[in-house]
């Protein structure tokens, strides 16, 4: 069982300070996480700390591979508001 | 008629009352004791007086941030400090601390180095304290400072106090929760993520501790506040209050950037900024109790050189990488260079105290005050052409004299000529950035600038170039009044508001 950091990560330096597993690294692109290290925090912390931290909606998966901070969670944002917004930006 | 300029004014001539709110002349630093004043004197962005002298530097090492405020969009920038949209350089503290010695040795008027955003530097206090060791021990003449969301304020007092930190900033922007949580809507603590009011609760109980333990450990605090209007602008000036009981030595109010393509919360959902003249009532509303600083420029978080100015480009990680920096002989000419700085702006000052106290003497007008726009590129003169400018000063010229008001960019509104929505022109955008202005002073002007300025109301004027500011503007003020312009007691400063 373990985390997965995904490519919309932008390397903010949040999370790996915090793992007790020592199992985030930098990597070419983003940061990563070694799933054969990765407890899922189990046995340290109630949450798993690097998606605790991270404020990057949709950054972070979990085992099953959903989002642990799903669009909207992190910022507010209505997705349907953003959509929209971005759609507007790309019409000009 | 003799030139008065209230910034400048020693709080002891103006005559019993050094209060702004009384409208009689005041030093913006009159209210310190020496032992600030001196601290303050050569720092670009505390003291009006240096910032057109000494420069400044950011260094952006700490990316890392345990709050959400919702101003910013986490994929670029800390638009709290730096322009939205601008993503910086992040460096290691080894290359920070080389790019500031590099930085230091080729800009001798470069004397502060700041670490600020993006993200908070608290929250990477690795990062930002190793740069800060080095820099104290190997570069002890250049200043630093640090701005911070304040979280883990308390906790970093005391290794903050050890380097040559005398100056830190915080961002404050309300002391009330259920205000905080329209504008933070998580932070990070004790390992959870807490979100809503509770949070906001915590985020304000320390600041208001960090604010209280530096002061008490003589460390100079600015607060920065980010004017929102509709969820904080009313409350500001009861922060205002509450941070100069406690002993913030400057209070310096901004106003909100939210464009929609900086995909910010506000952006998004559609928050207006602060109107000019609505940031301006604020900052007087605030200023009958606190010093207020009127000319942060709100630079980007990696900006090199004067304010105002962005050098940035001489210091990119290859050439830094490049240069041999021997800051031994550096330290010893920026000496010379800082203490003839220092011995121009002391004849400077001495001499507009003297003009100001023949003008306490003088009879005065009886007109309304107008606002001027001035565009320089430094040294106190009108020294720029208008075409050029980035960014206008604006003072008030009134029957007591010359007063300045604040910094307008005139990119603010816009990130850049692609992205902007409504297909204004730079110079329709430069016309709505000196909206209540009705001079111009700038040393040269083109002619289709200079029609569409003057069908907007705001008359250029080249008149003046290379003088000192506050001359020209006392002297176009006294034309005004000659030719019977300033006669209507209304005035033109609130009537756009
Ligand atoms: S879930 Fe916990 S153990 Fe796994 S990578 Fe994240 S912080 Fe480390
Ligand atoms: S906290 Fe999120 S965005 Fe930041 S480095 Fe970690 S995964 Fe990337
Ligand atoms: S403190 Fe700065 S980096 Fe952190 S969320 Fe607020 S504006 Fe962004």
């Amino acid at each position: 069982m373990a985390l997965k950091i995904i490519n919309t990560c932008v390397n903010c330096y949040a999370c790996e300070p915090l793992c007790p597993s020592k199992a985030i690294y930098k990597a070419e692109a983003h940061f990563l996480i070694n799933p054969r290290k990765c407890t899922e925090c189990d046995g340290d912390y109630d949450t798993p700390q690097c998606a605790t931290i991270c404020p990057i909606e949709g950054a972070i998966l979990d085992a099953k591979g959903m989002e642990i901070n799903p669009p909207g969670s992190l910022t507010g944002i209505p997705p349907e508001k953003m959509a929209e917004a971005m759609a507007a930006l790309q019409a000009h | 008629m003799e030139l008065p300029v209230l910034n400048e004014t020693p709080a002891a001539s103006a005559g019993g009352c050094s209060s702004h709110s009384c409208g009689s002349s005041d030093d913006q630093l009159g209210h310190l004791s020496d032992e600030i004043r001196a601290k303050v004197e050569n720092h670009p962005c505390y003291s009006e007086d240096a910032h057109h002298y000494f420069a400044r530097m950011h260094v952006a090492v700490a990316p890392a941030c345990n709050i959400q405020c919702h101003y910013c969009n986490r994929k670029y920038d800390c638009s709290n400090e730096s322009r939205p949209g601008v993503v910086s350089e992040l460096l290691t503290p080894d290359q920070a601390v080389k790019k500031t010695m590099a930085v230091a040795a080729t800009i001798p008027q470069m004397t502060v180095l700041g670490i600020a955003g993006p993200g908070d530097p608290l929250a990477n206090p690795d990062r930002t304290f190793e740069t800060f060791r080095r820099l104290s021990e190997d570069a002890p003449d250049i200043k630093l400072c640090v701005s911070t969301n304040g979280l883990a304020l308390p906790e970093s007092v005391e290794e903050l106090s050890k380097h040559n930190i005398d100056h830190v900033t915080i961002t404050i922007n309300c002391v009330d929760p259920e205000i905080g949580a329209q504008i933070y809507p998580w932070i990070f603590w004790e390992n959870k993520r807490i979100k809503g009011v509770e949070g906001a609760r915590i985020l304000i109980e320390q600041q208001q501790k960090g604010l209280e333990m530096l002061v008490a450990k003589g460390i100079l605090v600015k607060v920065n506040s980010v004017m929102i209007p509709g969820i904080n602008d009313k409350h500001l000036a009861e922060v205002s209050k509450i941070v100069k009981t406690k002993g913030a030595f400057l209070h310096n109010v901004m106003p909100l950037i939210a464009e929609a393509e900086h995909g910010t919360f506000f952006g998004v959902m559609g928050q207006r900024g602060p109107t000019q003249d609505e940031l301006m009532d604020l900052q007087d509303a605030c200023s009958g109790d606190m010093n207020m600083m009127r000319h942060c420029r709100q630079c980007r978080a990696d900006a090199v050189g004067l304010l105002g100015e962005d050098r940035g480009d001489e210091f990119t990680l290859d050439k830094i990488e490049e240069m041999e920096i021997d800051y031994q002989s550096a330290m010893v000419k920026r000496k010379v260079i800082h203490e003839a700085i220092a011995e121009e702006m002391h004849s400077k000052r001495a001499k507009k105290d003297e003009a100001a106290a023949k003008h306490a003497e003088a009879k005065k007008l009886d007109t309304r005050p107008v606002l001027m726009a001035i565009a320089t590129s430094g040294q106190g003169v009108i020294n720029q052409h208008f075409g050029h400018a980035k960014e206008f000063l604006i003072y008030e010229a009134s029957p007591n004299g010359v007063r300045f008001m604040s910094h307008r960019k005139t990119d603010l509104y816009c990130s850049g000529d692609d992205t902007c929505g409504d297909g204004e022109s730079v110079l329709q955008r430069t016309i709505r950035a000196l909206e209540g202005c009705e001079v111009v002073l700038c040393s040269k002007i083109g002619y289709e600038p200079w029609d569409m300025l003057e069908k907007a109301g705001i008359q250029p004027n080249g008149e003046h170039a290379m003088e000192p500011i506050e001359e020209a503007v006392m002297a176009v003020y006294e034309e005004m009044a000659a030719a019977g312009k300033l006669d209507d007691a209304e005035g033109r400063i609130r009537a756009t508001a």
